[in-house]
């Protein structure tokens, strides 16, 4: 039993919430956060904060018929109100944290910006996984969808045997978002919304984005959300912050106030311990060259061997084969492959780079990301890729997740970290221990 | 000179009110800057600037769709602060429903004051100004350590009851204790009696009993008010007045919220009308309810923004309802 702590859930991740106030042998604090009829947030604290230490957890996640920017708002409106309610120190928790990877510039697969819409008409001839990971205006929903490789027709298959199941979330995305957008909501010249089953991101209004290019001579840039999103943390009030596997950790740097990340490493290390047989034969293989670290890492502390893929941005022009602009760098064949990074979202780097490991002859892909967005399409695309299992944590909700995937999918809990680093704030300990525990 | 030429109204609209946004560059004589909002697939937004707004002055229109209060708040941040790293001289935040505008108090022990903590991000953000239109406590600009322009939607009602009605036969009505000023505000200027409905409010979006005090009798009664949420008590209020002999019974209403089944229990109401501004986009609810009127607030937004921009006083704009 921990004394003068409350701990408070949003609503993006129930489960978390619960598990972690049992590790501290606590009850949840009793809240009311729906949301009145015209959309705002309605938050009440019904226990009392005053002179407590206050965490609230919330992921940012947003699926199962809840968006992701509520449960961010939620999270303002919960420390503001935590705040004003004399409570003597707020932290948020933020399992994955909410906009830390956004892409700098609408990267297309040349690599070049996306000035014009229109030029993307004459690529059609990709692999279906070799759409670029970086959404952008001017790349259609199911762009490459268009050529009948076989990786389409088995994840046509698989869409259809999971019907319903499958359909719901990118409904949910792309249906219904802003329904008084009179103008453009309806009227829209589907080229390429509906003919597939599923979708790679999320545009409503794709008229309007067709529509869309830059002023002559003036280069588009896309916003970067990252500090906004730490400002407004600080500016309703957080005094300290508990994340995990920040993508970039230089958002540390974003705040005025102390920032927690702790590793989701030590899991996914004992994972690989655990359950893969000969390990120490297998290799680890970064997906991209900004998660080198992280997986050398990992293979270090174990001695296993490792291997990085490189992923070219040049335009280089794509003949027949396939991974043209993707180069692994280090042996993979006749052994286990295992790729470490730290989030999947529409699955694009980590079914790429397993396609390829395949190719260079590996027996058996094992995929460990420490969180697990699953957006769009990507359930579609794990099931239909050469990765044989995929591992992640419970940082966003898994159930759905794993009632899709089923035994391709292992979830690891964090519960016991966040609710060890939580104990520790409290009382003042050290959590360094956290990070370089085996 | 050629600094003060490259200082121009960059008019940035989010994705809640493209009608208005476009009917304020109409007027204003300008284009809607290019750029593009959008939702990855993660529902992270996503906000991409196709154009230089360097040093310029940069209006962002807003409002909050209904349903989707927190996604358009957001956005706008996204959009202010993304001007703000884009270097733009000054970031107007034109926001003509103010979102959570009536969590505006702690009313009980740890409830949120929600809309300070808008003001807060807002500033935070980087807007250095905002406008509004007929703010639900005008106390609410006290939240921001910023310029805040409070509209009035009052010259264009005023304009609406002169046009449609004898102002002697009128009675203008507050269904609650809170609006007793808007109200008076307009009877004094139409010269007209004015009423009070006093009613008591046990739970938020619930109704109570109401009581009438002043006399309706033979009249046409007016109700004004600020906001239309889910219209129970515009609907009760003009029951009462119905049921103490007023001839028949419209509402002025600044911003119609109009949520949840606000549209059904209009359409059963003895409501006459119900007069809107288009502060809130209504999408299809003109269609589904024939007794919602729409008089278009774009001419006072466009010209406080020419007003503000020319650095002109736009105190004009608080009696007078440009055409």
């Amino acid at each position: 039993m921990v004394r003068n702590i409350v701990v408070l859930g949003g609503n993006s991740h129930p489960a978390l919430v619960d598990s972690v106030c049992n590790a501290l042998s606590l009850p949840p604090c009793n809240r009311i956060l729906t949301k009145f009829s015209s959309g705002e947030s309605r938050c009440e604290i019904q226990d009392s904060v005053r002179g407590k230490d206050v965490y609230i957890i919330q992921t940012g996640f947003g699926g199962n018929g809840s968006r992701l920017n509520d449960h961010f708002m939620d999270l303002c409106i919960m420390i503001s109100a935590c705040k004003t309610g004399s409570a003597r120190r707020v932290t948020a928790v933020l399992p994955l944290f909410p906009y830390s990877r956004q892409p700098d510039l609408p990267y297309n697969k040349a690599g070049a910006p996306l000035f014009k819409a229109g030029s993307e008409s004459g690529k059609k001839d990709y692999t279906f996984d070799s759409v670029p990971a970086t959404p952008a205006p001017g790349i259609p929903k199911t762009a490459g969808l268009t050529n009948g490789t076989d990786i389409t027709s088995k994840l046509l298959k698989t869409s259809l045997t999971n019907g319903n199941g499958v359909q719901s979330p990118i409904k949910q995305n792309g249906d219904g978002y802003f329904p008084a957008n009179g103008v453009n909501g309806t009227t829209t010249p589907s080229p390429v919304t509906r003919t597939g089953a599923y979708t790679t991101h999320d545009y409503e209004n794709l008229s309007h984005i067709g529509a869309f290019q830059a002023k002559p001579g003036y280069k588009q840039w896309v916003a970067q959300a990252g500090t906004l999103v730490a400002n407004l943390l600080n500016c309703a009030g957080a005094d300290h912050v508990i994340t995990m596997d920040l993508h970039d950790p230089q958002v540390q740097g974003f705040f005025d106030v102390p920032v927690d990340n702790l590793y989701g490493r030590p899991l996914l290390k004992r994972y690989i311990q655990q359950h893969i047989p000969n390990y120490k034969d297998a290799v680890i293989i970064s997906p991209d060259a900004g998660g080198a670290k992280r997986a050398t890492a990992i293979a270090d502390s174990m001695g296993v061997d490792f291997a990085l893929i490189h992923k070219e941005r040049r335009p280089t022009k794509i003949t027949d084969r396939q991974n043209a602009s993707m180069m692994l760098v280090g042996d993979v064949r006749d052994r286990i492959c295992i790729l470490v990074d730290d989030l999947l979202d529409t699955g694009n780097t980590i079914t790429r780079a397993a396609k390829l490991c395949k190719k260079e002859g590996a027996t058996k892909i094992y995929a460990l990301l420490t969180h697990g967005v699953f957006s769009g399409d990507a359930i579609n695309r794990v099931q239909a890729s050469a990765i044989d299992k995929v591992v992640v944590t419970n940082s966003v909700p898994q159930d759905k997740h794993k009632a899709l995937l089923g035994p391709k999918l292992d979830v690891l809990d964090i519960s016991p970290i966040f609710a060890e680093a939580i104990r520790r704030v409290h009382h003042g300990e050290s959590i360094s221990v956290l990070f370089n525990h085996d | 000179m050629s600094a003060e030429m490259a200082n121009e109204i960059k008019l940035i609209s989010g994705r809640s009110h493209p009608e208005l946004s476009d009917k304020i560059a109409k007027r204003l004589g300008i284009e809607v800057a290019r750029t593009i909002s959008l939702n990855y697939s993660n529902q992270e937004t996503s906000f991409t600037v196709g154009e230089s707004v360097r040093d310029e002055d940069v209006f962002i229109v807003q409002s909050t769709a209904t349903g989707d209060v927190n996604e358009g708040l957001m956005e706008l941040l996204i959009m202010i602060s993304a001007c703000r790293t884009a270097s733009a001289r000054r970031i107007t935040a034109v926001i003509p429903n103010f979102p959570y505008a009536r969590q505006d108090k702690k009313d009980k022990s740890r409830a949120p004051i929600s809309a300070r903590l808008v003001a807060n991000m807002l500033q935070t953000a980087g807007a250095n100004h905002i406008v509004t239109v007929d703010l639900h406590a005008s106390q609410i600009q006290g939240f921001f350590s910023v310029p805040v322009d409070n509209l009035y939607a009052e010259p264009s009602f005023l304009r609406y009851i002169r046009e449609n009605f004898n102002p002697e036969d009128c009675v203008i009505v507050s269904p609650d204790a809170g609006g007793a000023k808007r109200a008076t505000s307009i009877a004094d200027h139409l010269n007209t009696a004015f009423a009070l409905i006093h009613k008591e409010r046990p739970r938020p979006n619930v109704v109570g009993r109401m009581v009438l005090v002043g006399n309706v009798e033979d009249k046409v009664a007016i109700l004004v008010d600020d906001m239309a949420d889910t219209c129970g008590t515009l609907v009760k209020a003009a029951a009462v007045l119905k049921e103490n002999g007023a001839k028949s019974v419209l509402a002025l209403v600044t911003h119609g919220i109009l949520s949840g089944n606000a549209i059904e229990t209009l359409n059963g109401s003895v409501l006459t009308a119900l007069v809107v501004t288009n502060t809130v986009p209504l999408g299809d609810k003109v269609q589904r309810c024939p007794k919602l009127r729409v008089i278009d607030i774009s001419p006072t937004v466009a010209e406080a923004i020419r007003r503000t921009h020319n650095g002109e006083s736009v105190s004009y704009l608080f009696t007078h309802a440009p055409v």
